[in-house]
């Protein structure tokens, strides 16, 4: 194991850190089972006022956010995301959402998604996609 | 039943015919669970246990505090009820859960909705978290709605323990072991703890089945489990209960009982749907909660 440079969060050089943000409990539950078997971090937020907290305090190579959220819904979390300075608002983000329909994928990529799935997302699916985005070798 | 307790019986405690006919009624009228003349010698083992338990001085002074105190009425219906249960217990339900009841329900919802899945009584948690357990392992829409899982008993020291999540080995027993290893912990009694954000996922209240006041709370719930407890209580009970359970099912909703129970002898308001893994008893009306 490599020491840590003082200014370096030590998650950075062991696992990629993702921020799944979801109002379902058991949803975020199922993510972080995948996740964690294969290998990544996981943080986990309620809405999108909740993970803007968590990315502006913590460190994450990724966030995963549901569409459809009370409070702060995941577009509008995303165009605050966007407009933070620093590395905050070039964390690269994976939308996911429960319809099928073209008007929510073209919101989410208008407020800066990277890429875009739709529910349900196996297992297997949601590792590949994280780890292509996070740059993570498979 | 349970292995008796080992501790001698205290001669002191006796309890008349008569008092056992006053207890009996009054444990009726509080709970819906019915004790025969067979059961008398259980009734006055547990009986007695719990007045020494509670430093009262013999049936009359005891049966004053269980109307005054409730404390002492919830412990006595702790010593009363049997909560041994453990994971994944009659499994073919769980089964049918995810290959027939939660494609038919979500049929007549949108995704991201909720699905509202009830256990009652639930214990001390095992099988609202075998639910939670089982979707998560099983179903591959998990991630496609917003499932609510609550758990609820008339035992609020089983709620604690359900609450708190620690399991013996016994309870885990028909969990495969790399689900034990996935989400549980081994503490350092030896016994298991479950994973927090599976805690969580379980809402856990305090409800009497045959207690509309206490039922009435919950509405639009899709699937029941409500298995092994019937068959304690009377034919009135059993029908309030079903009753209760009836009105807060959404319409086209589901219940399972404990294999040995059947709704047809208790309620005529159910449709009993014959699946290849089990009988359940579904609310009419599928599709109005569209």
């Amino acid at each position: 194991m490599p020491d840590h440079p003082n200014d370096q969060p030590a998650g950075r050089l062991t696992r990629p850190r993702v921020l799944v943000v979801d109002d379902g409990t058991l949803i975020r539950l199922y993510y972080r089972e995948a996740l964690e078997a294969a290998g990544f971090e996981v943080g986990e937020a309620i809405n999108g006022i909740e993970a803007l907290e968590k990315v502006l305090s913590e460190r994450f190579d990724l966030v995963i956010v549901d569409i459809s959220m009370p409070k702060m819904d995941g577009v509008s979390f995303l165009r605050t995301l966007r407009g933070q300075t620093g590395e905050a608002g070039a964390i690269p983000a994976l939308v996911i959402s429960s319809e099928a329909g073209e008007q929510d994928a073209a919101a989410a990529r208008a407020a800066g998604a990277n890429y875009y799935l739709i529910k349900p997302v196996a297992a297997p699916d949601l590792v590949l996609h994280v780890a292509v985005l996070t740059g993570m070798p498979a | 039943m349970r292995p008796e307790n080992p501790l001698p019986a205290t001669p002191e405690i006796r309890i008349t015919d008569n008092e056992f006919r006053r207890f009996r009624d009054f444990f009726y009228r509080r709970t819906g669970i019915v004790f025969s003349d067979a059961q008398r010698y259980y009734v006055d083992r547990r009986l007695s246990d719990c007045i020494i338990a509670a430093g009262s001085r013999g049936f009359p002074d005891h049966f004053a505090r269980l109307l005054t105190e409730p404390e002492e009425l919830e412990r006595l219906i702790s010593m009363f009820t049997v909560n041994e249960t453990y994971f994944y217990r009659e499994e073919y339900q769980l089964r049918c859960l995810t290959s027939t009841l939660l494609d038919r329900i979500t049929s007549h919802k949108k995704p991201g909705q909720s699905i509202r899945l009830w256990s009652i009584p639930c214990a001390t948690g095992e099988e609202p978290y075998s639910m939670a357990i089982w979707l998560l392992e099983n179903w591959s829409h998990v991630d496609s709605w917003d499932i609510e899982i609550i758990g609820s008993d008339i035992d609020t020291r089983a709620l604690q323990a359900a609450e708190a999540g620690i399991y013996s080995e016994r309870s885990l027993m028909r969990l495969p072991r790399h689900l034990v290893a996935k989400y549980f912990t081994v503490i350092p009694n030896g016994q298991y703890r479950i994973d927090d954000a599976l805690r969580g996922s379980v809402q856990f209240s305090r409800v009497n089945v045959i207690d509309q006041a206490d039922t009435g709370r919950w509405r639009d719930i899709d699937v029941i489990f409500c298995r092994n407890v019937l068959i304690y209580f009377d034919e009135t009970a059993r029908r309030t209960a079903a009753d209760n359970l009836y009105d807060s099912m959404a319409p086209g909703g589901y219940t399972c009982l404990g294999h040995t129970e059947s709704m047809s002898r208790i309620s005529p308001l159910f449709n009993v749907c014959r699946f290849p893994e089990a009988i359940v008893y579904q609310k009419p009306g599928e599709g109005i909660h569209a």
